[in-house]
C-alpha cells in the first residue's frame, strides 16, 4: 500500500503544467481513496491469514498480553475495547427509506413525466395570469400525470422494500452471552464486550462469541454447518493439526455452535479470543456479502436501455416539434403543451407497472416449480444464465450417504443408489453375503429414531453418523428389521470408531442358541482392516488371504476409490467356545480380545449419490447451451465422480491427468487443447493469476472446482463474468453468501440453506434439487421472449398517439386524440392485454438455442423498434386517422376542410364556423365534436391493438400454428379492452372533464378492415422470415 | 494485471459511462486500438498536452484504479459523442447509421414501396369512405343541433363600448354591419332569390343534387336597422342595432306555425336597465319560409334571416348585460357548457 503510494505521489512531481498537477492532484485523492475501499475488498478475498493455531500457549499469552489462568484486567479489556470497537458485526450504511422512495419517483420515465406535469401547471399559470377563466384542461392533465408518476412510483418502491436485509440474519446468529475469565474472576458479560486475548469458556450448546483459539478441551465438538456447510459436527481439541487455520482443531469460530464438550472434566472448553467482531471469519464474510455490490440484473439493464431509447425519442420528437411549433409562430405556451403531449403520446406510462406484473406472475408460476424468487428481476436472469456454478452437495446429490457398491466374493456388486433405493438387485445367495450383512447389521451404532414405523425406510430419522446412517437403512432395506436382528445377537462390548484406529469393532451373541460362540465383527478403513485379517471369505468358505487375493483386495479397493466412494471393509471373527466362554468379560479398555488374524469378508462403499433427475437437467442445461460448473469443497475425485455421473464432465471427455494416464506420459507433456474437461483444486486455484483462471474457464468447457473456499468461491464467480457470463451460483452455507450476492442471480437452498444464504440470494430452490433451476432458466427464457412481445405491443401505438400531435401541429387539423384520452389507452385498454402476453407459450423449443448474448441480443432491439413504429404503428395511425375522418365527414367537415383549420377551429369567439354542408357551428358545439373525435380515434387504436395483440403472439411461427385460443388470457385481454372502451364511451361519456363522447355504434368497426390489414400484413411478414431464415427480410424484420 | 483485465473490458464498453476524468487517456487507447478516428486523436493530444513520459505514469496509476467505480465526468459526455459521431458517419467502413449505402438504398427501396402500397391502401379506404358520404346532405346532424345564435357586428368581443360622441369608438360597427348587409341589398336578393310565401316552409322536392331556390331576406325588412334610413345603425345617437343570426343548420324546421322568436332583456342586474327594444323584423321571429335549409352545395344563394334588435333605450354610462334567447319548440336555451345555444349574451356600455 505505502509503496502504491509513494508512485502515486512521484506523479506529481513530473507533472507538466500546474494545471495538470492541480487536476493530479485531485484525482489522487480519488483514487486513495477508492484505492483503500478496493483494497479492504481485495484483503476480504484473500484467505485467511492467521498463525495463532500454530503458536504454543506461551507465545499466546506474549502475543495478545494475557494470562491464561487470570485473564485480562478490566482495564485493559476495557482499554482493548476502547481500540477495536466492540465486539459485533459493523451493519453497513443504509440507504434512508424517503431516499429510496425518493428515487424510485425519479426513475424510469418518471422525470420526464414530472417535466410535462410541472410544465402544464406552469402553462396553466401563464393562462390563468392572461386570462383567469382559462381552460382546467392542462390543470387535469398535470395531476394526472403526478398521479401517474405517484402510482408508479409507490408500486416500484414497495416491490423493492420487500427485498430484506442481508445483516439482519448475520446478526441473528450472534450469541448475547459469554463466560469470560478477567481479573482471575469468571464473569458472565455480554458478548459484544469481548476483546482479543480475553479467555472464554464454552459449555456444550453454547454459540462461540468470538474467534476463539481453544486451550484446553475434550470431546469437543462444533457445528460449523452455518460457516462451511459441513454438516457433520467436527470435533476440536487444543491441538494444532492443519497448517490451514479453518482446518485446524484448536480454532473454533464466531457464531458456530458447540455441540458437547461434555467429557471434559469441568464439562466445559476453555479458549483465547484472538479475533473479535468484523474481524472475525464469520464478520469477514458478512462484509463481504453485504459490501459486494448489487450489479444490476440483466432485466434492469435491459429496462434501462429501453427506456434511453424510448425516452431519447420522446425528448427529441418532443424538442423538434417545439422547435417547428415556434417557427410557425404559435404561441410559445401552445408549443409548451405540444411538447408534453409529445412526451406523453411517446412515454407508455403503464409498462414499467406491466412489467413488473409480468415479472411477478412468472415468478409465481416459478414458486410453483419450487423456485422461489425474491427479487422479481431475477426472473429473467435466469434465462439469460450462461454460466451456473453449482453446489455438488445437496444440489447435485441427494446429500446423504447410500451404499453404492459391494465387493465379496472377489467380485464387484452394485447397490442401487436411487432415491427410493428399494430395488437392491446383486445377487444375495452367497454364503459371503450372509455374513457381510450380518457384520452391517451388527457393527453400526445408528439407530431409527422410535415410531417411524410408517414412513419410508429412506425418509426415517436416524440417530448417527453419515455413514452409519447409510449403512443402517441399506441393511434395514435388505434385511428386514434390523433392531430386531441386534435383538437376537446380543452386543456384549464395542469400540466406537476413532480417528487414531479407524475402526469400530463389536462383540455379539450368536442368534443361534446351539453355537455358544461370540461373533467379533468389525468395519474400518479397509487396509487397516486387511491388515488385521489372516483369512478372507470367498463363497462362504474361509480360504488363506494369499497374496492374489491381497491382489485383488487393492484392485477393487482403488476401484472403488477411483469412483470417489467412501470404502469401507469389513470383517469378523468367531471366538473359539473354549477361550472365550459365555460367562467371559470382556473389556473394551484393555481389548481383552483377539483383534488380528480375522477373516476378511468384504468392501462396502458408499457415496452421496447424485438425484436422479440432475443428469436429464445437465443435459438439458447443455442443450441449452449452459455451462454447468461444479464448485465444491469435497474430494476432487470425489467431485469427479459425481460430475462424471451426472454428465458435468461428459463420459468422453478426459481432463488432462486422465490423457496423461492413458497415454502413460507426464502430465505436463500433454497438449492442453486435448482435454475438454478440468479437475481444478482449491490449491491449484489459489496460485493461479486471474489471467489463468480466465483461460481456464474460457477453454474448457466442463469445469470442476474441488476443495474451495468461499472465498474462491467468489473470485470464480468474478472469473466468470470477466468472461461476459451471466453466472448463477448456489449455495447454501454462510460462507457461500459473498458468491450468491455477486453473481448475476444467487440461488440458495431452501431445506439446508442458511438465513444468510437465503437473505443473499435471489432465488430460493424449495427442493434444493438442481433440475428445479433448469424449470426456472426455461421460465426465464420465455418471460424475456414475452416481454419482447409485451414491448413491442406497447410500442407499436406510440406512434398512432404521436402522429395526431405531429398532424396537429403541421397541417392544422383540429386535434384528433387529447392528452387525457392517451393516458386511457396507456393506463387502460392497454394493460390486461400487455399483461395477458406474459402467459404466452414458447414458439419454439427455448431451451433447445443458446442463452442470449448479455449485450447482443437486447429486449428492444432496432428491429423490433423499426418494426413497431414504422411499420404497424404507422399503419395503425392510418387506421385511426380512418375513423376520425369518418366521423368529421359524417358531420359535416370533410378531411380536405379540415386542414389548416385549426386556428378558426380552436376560437373561442368563432360560434358560426361554417362546413362543407354550409351549417354552422359554435365553440361549443366544435369542441364536443372534437371529443367525439378524440373518442373515435381512441376507439380506432383500441380495435388495431386488438389486430397488434393478436399478432404479438408469435414473433416467427404462424398465429394459427400457435394457436388462436391456447392463451386464453389473451382474449380476457381483448375483452377488457374492448369493455374498458365500451365504458368510457358510453359509461363516462358524459363526465366533461374525460373528454369521451359516446360514440355511434358503426364507428367501433371503421377501423376493423384496417386492424385486419395489420393482421395480414404481420403474418406476410413471418412467412417471409420462415421461408427465407438468414435473408435481408429476416435480419431486419425478426424482432 | 488489472490493466490487462480492464483492457480487455473497456472495448466491451463504448459507451461506458463511468469512467474517471484521468481515465481519458485510457479510454482513448483502448479506441485507438479499435482503429478509431483521427479526429479523436487530436482531440487527446489537445487535452492530455503532456510528455510521453507522463503519460506512461499515468497509465501506472491507473493500473491502480479498480474500473467501474468513478463517477460519470464530462469526458463520458465527449466519449459518447465520439461514439455518435462515429454511428452517423464511419468513414472506416464508410457506413452511416451502421449501414453501408447499399444497404441503405435497399431499406429506401423496400420503404417506397412498402410506404406507397400502405397509402394506396388508404387511399382507398379514404375514396369509398367519401362515396359512402353524401355531399347534399350531412349524414348526421346531431352535433350541430341545436342552432347556435350569432350576433353582428363582431369582431372578436362581445363587448360593445363605445362613446356617442366619438365616431371612431363606434364607426368599425358600422361598417362592418354595411358589409355584412351587403348580401342582404334588396336588388340583390330580388335578382338571386324568390319571393316565397310567408309563414309555411319553403319546402323544395326533386332529386338531392338539384340546385334549390331560397327566399328573399331584404335588406329593408330591417327598417332603421337596415343603414338605409340612418347610415349610423344608431350608434350616434346611443341607439344601437345588433343583428342576430341563427346558425343553419340543413334540415332544419322549426315548428309549423310557431316561428323562432327572439327576446332579449338584461341578464343578472336591474330589468329597467333597457327600457325598450324594437326588433326588425317585428315579429322578432325568423320566418318558416326560410326552413329547411339544402345545404351549401345546391341551395347556394340562402340567405340567413336576421332579427335586428334596436336597443332604443339604455341606460348610459354603465356596463348592461344583455341576453338574447331564442324561444320555439326545438330550440334549448339553457346549456350550461354551450353559452351560444339557442342565445348569446353581450354587454352594451354606452358613454355619452
Amino acid at each position: 500500500m505505502r509503496q502504491r503510494k509513494l508512485e502515486i505521489y512521484s506523479v506529481e512531481h513530473h507533472a507538466a503544467t500546474d494545471i495538470k498537477k492541480k487536476e493530479g492532484r485531485d484525482g489522487k485523492k480519488d483514487n486513495d481513496l477508492e484505492l483503500k475501499r478496493n483494497q479492504q475488498k481485495e484483503e476480504l478475498k484473500k484467505e485467511l491469514d492467521l498463525d495463532d493455531h500454530k503458536l504454543s500457549n506461551k507465545e499466546l499469552e506474549t502475543k495478545y498480553g494475557t494470562d491464561i489462568i487470570r485473564g485480562l484486567s478490566s482495564t485493559r479489556a476495557a482499554e482493548l475495547l476502547a481500540q477495536n470497537g466492540p465486539n459485533a458485526l459493523t451493519p453497513p450504511k443504509q440507504t434512508p427509506e424517503i431516499i429510496k422512495f425518493l428515487k424510485q419517483m425519479v426513475g424510469g420515465f418518471s422525470i420526464l413525466l414530472w417535466v410535462g406535469a410541472v410544465l402544464c401547471w406552469i402553462a396553466f399559470g401563464i393562462q390563468y395570469v392572461s386570462n383567469p377563466s382559462a381552460s382546467l384542461d392542462s390543470v387535469y392533465l398535470g395531476t394526472v400525470l403526478a398521479v401517474v408518476v405517484i402510482l408508479t412510483g409507490i408500486f416500484a418502491y414497495y416491490q423493492e422494500a420487500k427485498s430484506t436485509n442481508i445483516m439482519a440474519s448475520f446478526c441473528k446468529m450472534i450469541p448475547q452471552q459469554a463466560v469470560v475469565i478477567r481479573d482471575s474472576e469468571k464473569k458472565v458479560i455480554p458478548a459484544e464486550q469481548l476483546v482479543v486475548g480475553d479467555i472464554v469458556e464454552i459449555k456444550g450448546g453454547d454459540q462461540i462469541p468470538a474467534d476463539i483459539r481453544l486451550l484446553s478441551a475434550q470431546g469437543c465438538k462444533v457445528d460449523n454447518s452455518s460457516l462451511t456447510g459441513e454438516s457433520e459436527p467436527q470435533s476440536r481439541s487444543s491441538e494444532f493439526t492443519h497448517e490451514n487455520p479453518l482446518e485446524t482443531k484448536n480454532i473454533t469460530f464466531y457464531s458456530t455452535t458447540c455441540l458437547e464438550a461434555s467429557t471434559s472434566p469441568v464439562g466445559t472448553a476453555t479458549g483465547m479470543v484472538i479475533n473479535t467482531g468484523d474481524r472475525t471469519i464469520i464478520g469477514r464474510i458478512a462484509s463481504l456479502a453485504s459490501g459486494v455490490g448489487n450489479e444490476k440484473t440483466p432485466i434492469a439493464i435491459e429496462i434501462e436501455h429501453f427506456v434511453h431509447i424510448v425516452a431519447g425519442v420522446a425528448v427529441s420528437v418532443g424538442i423538434l416539434f417545439f422547435i417547428i411549433a415556434v417557427c410557425m409562430k404559435y404561441h410559445v405556451l401552445d408549443a409548451i403543451i405540444f411538447l408534453i403531449a409529445i412526451i406523453v403520446a411517446n412515454v407508455p406510462e403503464g409498462l414499467l407497472a406491466t412489467v413488473t406484473v409480468a415479472l411477478s406472475l412468472t415468478a409465481k408460476r416459478m414458486a410453483k416449480k419450487n423456485c422461489l424468487v425474491k427479487n422479481l428481476e431475477a426472473v429473467e436472469t435466469l434465462g439469460s444464465t450462461s454460466i451456473i456454478c453449482s453446489d455438488k452437495t445437496g444440489t447435485l446429490t441427494q446429500n446423504r450417504m447410500t451404499v453404492a457398491h459391494l465387493w465379496f466374493d472377489n467380485q464387484i456388486f452394485v447397490a442401487d443408489t436411487s432415491e427410493d433405493n428399494l430395488n437392491q438387485g446383486f445377487d444375495q445367495s452367497s454364503g459371503t453375503w450372509t455374513s457381510l450383512s450380518k457384520i452391517i447389521a451388527l457393527c453400526n451404532r445408528a439407530e431409527f429414531k422410535p415410531g417411524q414405523e410408517s414412513v419410508p425406510i429412506m425418509k426415517r430419522v436416524v440417530v448417527g453418523d453419515a455413514s452409519e446412517t447409510a449403512l443402517l437403512k441399506f441393511s434395514e432395506v435388505i434385511l428386514g428389521d434390523v433392531m430386531e436382528i441386534r435383538k437376537r445377537n446380543h452386543k456384549v462390548v464395542e469400540i466406537p470408531f476413532n480417528s487414531t484406529n479407524k475402526f469400530q469393532l463389536s462383540i455379539h451373541q450368536t442368534e443361534d442358541p446351539n453355537d455358544k460362540r461370540f461373533l467379533l465383527v468389525m468395519k474400518g478403513a479397509p487396509e487397516r482392516i486387511l491388515e488385521k485379517c489372516s483369512t478372507i471369505m470367498i463363497n462362504g468358505k474361509e480360504q488363506p488371504l494369499d497374496k492374489s487375493m491381497a491382489q485383488a483386495f487393492h484392485t477393487a479397493y482403488m476401484e472403488l476409490g477411483g469412483l470417489g466412494e467412501r470404502v469401507l471393509g469389513f470383517c469378523h471373527f468367531y471366538l473359539p467356545a473354549d477361550e472365550f466362554p459365555e460367562t467371559y468379560s470382556f473389556d473394551s479398555e484393555s481389548m481383552n480380545f483377539p483383534t488380528s488374524n480375522l477373516c476378511f469378508v468384504g468392501l462396502l462403499s458408499m457415496i452421496d449419490p447424485p438425484r436422479s433427475t440432475v443428469p436429464d437437467a445437465v443435459t438439458k442445461c447443455r442443450s441449452a447451451g449452459i455451462k454447468v460448473i461444479m464448485v465444491t469443497g469435497d474430494h476432487p475425485i470425489t467431485a469427479k465422480a459425481i460430475a462424471k455421473s451426472v454428465g458435468i464432465i461428459s463420459a468422453n471427455s478426459e481432463t488432462v491427468e486422465d490423457i496423461a494416464k492413458r497415454c502413460n506420459i507426464a502430465v505436463e507433456q500433454v497438449n492442453k487443447r486435448d482435454a475438454k474437461a478440468a479437475v481444478v483444486t482449491g490449491m491449484e486455484l489459489k496460485d493461479m493469476s486471474p489471467e489463468q483462471l480466465d483461460e481456464l474457464l474460457a477453454n474448457y468447457p466442463e469445469i470442476v472446482f474441488a476443495r474451495t473456499s468461499p472465498q474462491q468461491k467468489l473470485i470464480i464467480v468474478e472469473g466468470c463474468q470477466r468472461q461476459d457470463a451471466v453466472v448463477a451460483v448456489t449455495g447454501d452455507g454462510v460462507n457461500d453468501s459473498p458468491a450468491l450476492k455477486k453473481a448475476d442471480i444467487g440461488v440458495a437452498m431452501g431445506i439446508t440453506g442458511s438465513d444468510a444464504a437465503k437473505n443473499a440470494a435471489d432465488m430460493i430452490l424449495l427442493d434444493d434439487n438442481f433440475s428445479s433451476i433448469v424449470t426456472g432458466v426455461e421460465e426465464g427464457r420465455l418471460i424475456f421472449d414475452n416481454l419482447k412481445k409485451t414491448i413491442a405491443y406497447t410500442l407499436t401505438k406510440n406512434i398512432a398517439e404521436l402522429c395526431p400531435f405531429l398532424i396537429y401541429i403541421i397541417l392544422g387539423l383540429p386535434l384528433p386524440i387529447g392528452t387525457i384520452t392517451l393516458l386511457f389507452i396507456d393506463l387502460g385498454t392497454d394493460i390486461i392485454p400487455s399483461i395477458a402476453l406474459a402467459y404466452e407459450k414458447a414458439e419454439s423449443d427455448i431451451m433447445n438455442r443458446k442463452p442470449r448474448h448479455k449485450k447482443k441480443d437486447r429486449l428492444v432491439n432496432q428491429q423490433l423498434a423499426v418494426y413497431s413504429y414504422l411499420h404497424i404503428g404507422l399503419m395503425q395511425a392510418l387506421g385511426a386517422f380512418l375513423v376520425y375522418f369518418t366521423v368529421y365527414a359524417q358531420q359535416g367537415f370533410r378531411p380536405t376542410s379540415l386542414f389548416h383549420l385549426r386556428i378558426a377551429w380552436d376560437s373561442d369567439h368563432l360560434n358560426d364556423l361554417e362546413d362543407n354542408y354550409g351549417q354552422e357551428w359554435t365553440s361549443y358545439q366544435r369542441q364536443y365534436l372534437e371529443w367525439t373525435g378524440y373518442t373515435a380515434f381512441f376507439v380506432g387504436i383500441m380495435v388495431q391493438q386488438i389486430a397488434d395483440l393478436i399478432i404479438r403472439k408469435t414473433r416467427k411461427n404462424s398465429i394459427f400454428k400457435q394457436g388462436l385460443f391456447r392463451n386464453k388470457v389473451i382474449w380476457v385481454g381483448i375483452a377488457s379492452q374492448i369493455i374498458v372502451a365500451l365504458l368510457l364511451s358510453y359509461g363516462l361519456g358524459s363526465i366533461t372533464a374525460l373528454n369521451f363522447t359516446m360514440l355511434k355504434a358503426q364507428y367501433w368497426f371503421v377501423a376493423v378492415p384496417h386492424a385486419i390489414l395489420i393482421w395480414v400484413y404481420d403474418e406476410m411478414r413471418k412467412l417471409f422470415i420462415r421461408l427465407y431464415p438468414g435473408s435481408w427480410w429476416d435480419k431486419n424484420m425478426y424482432y | 494485471m488489472r490493466r490487462q483485465l480492464r483492457s480487455r473490458r473497456a472495448p466491451a464498453f463504448p459507451y461506458g459511462s463511468r469512467y474517471r476524468l484521468d481515465d481519458q487517456d485510457e479510454v482513448n487507447q483502448n479506441y485507438l486500438a479499435d482503429e478509431e478516428e483521427e479526429a479523436e486523436e487530436e482531440a487527446q493530444m489537445m487535452m492530455a498536452s503532456n510528455s510521453e513520459e507522463e503519460k506512461e505514469e499515468e497509465e501506472e496509476e491507473e493500473k491502480e484504479e479498480e474500473e467501474g467505480q468513478g463517477q460519470p465526468t464530462g469526458n463520458a459526455w465527449w466519449h459518447k459523442l465520439q461514439v455518435i459521431n462515429e454511428y452517423l458517419w464511419d468513414p472506416e467502413r464508410r457506413m452511416s447509421l451502421a449501414r453501408t449505402g447499399q444497404s441503405w438504398s435497399l431499406i429506401l427501396v423496400i420503404y417506397f414501396f412498402f410506404y406507397a402500397s400502405l397509402a394506396a391502401v388508404i387511399t382507398l379506404f379514404m375514396y369509398s369512405l367519401f362515396l359512402a358520404i353524401s355531399p347534399y346532405m350531412p349524414t348526421f346532424t346531431e352535433r350541430v343541433k341545436p342552432p347556435g345564435v350569432m350576433i353582428r357586428p363582431f369582431a372578436h368581443s362581445l363587448n360593445f363600448n363605445f362613446n356617442v360622441s366619438e365616431p371612431d369608438t363606434w364607426q368599425h360597427y358600422v361598417i362592418s354591419l354595411n358589409g355584412f348587409l351587403q348580401g342582404y341589398n334588396d336588388s340583390l336578393q330580388e335578382e338571386m332569390n324568390v319571393d316565397c310565401p310567408p309563414g309555411q316552409y319553403f319546402i323544395q322536392d326533386g332529386d338531392e343534387d338539384e340546385d334549390k331556390k331560397a327566399c328573399q331576406f331584404k335588406r329593408s325588412f330591417l327598417k332603421n336597422c337596415s343603414g338605409l334610413e340612418d347610415p349610423t345603425f344608431g350608434y350616434s345617437t346611443g341607439q344601437p342595432c345588433i343583428l342576430l343570426k341563427m346558425n343553419r343548420i340543413v334540415g332544419f324546421r322549426p315548428e309549423l306555425g310557431d316561428p323562432v322568436k327572439v327576446s332579449c332583456k338584461v341578464q343578472r342586474g336591474d330589468e329597467n336597465d333597457i327600457r325598450s327594444i324594437n326588433y326588425y323584423p317585428e315579429s322578432a321571429s325568423f320566418d318558416l319560409r326560410y326552413y329547411p335549409y339544402y345545404g351549401k352545395l345546391t341551395h347556394v344563394n340562402y340567405t340567413s334571416p336576421l332579427v335586428a334588435m334596436h336597443f332604443t333605450d339604455v341606460v348610459k354610462n354603465q356596463v348592461v348585460p344583455v341576453q338574447c334567447q331564442l324561444k320555439g319548440k326545438g330550440i334549448i336555451n339553457d346549456v350550461i357548457n354551450d353559452r351560444f345555444v339557442g342565445r348569446i349574451i353581450f354587454t352594451l356600455n354606452i358613454e355619452t
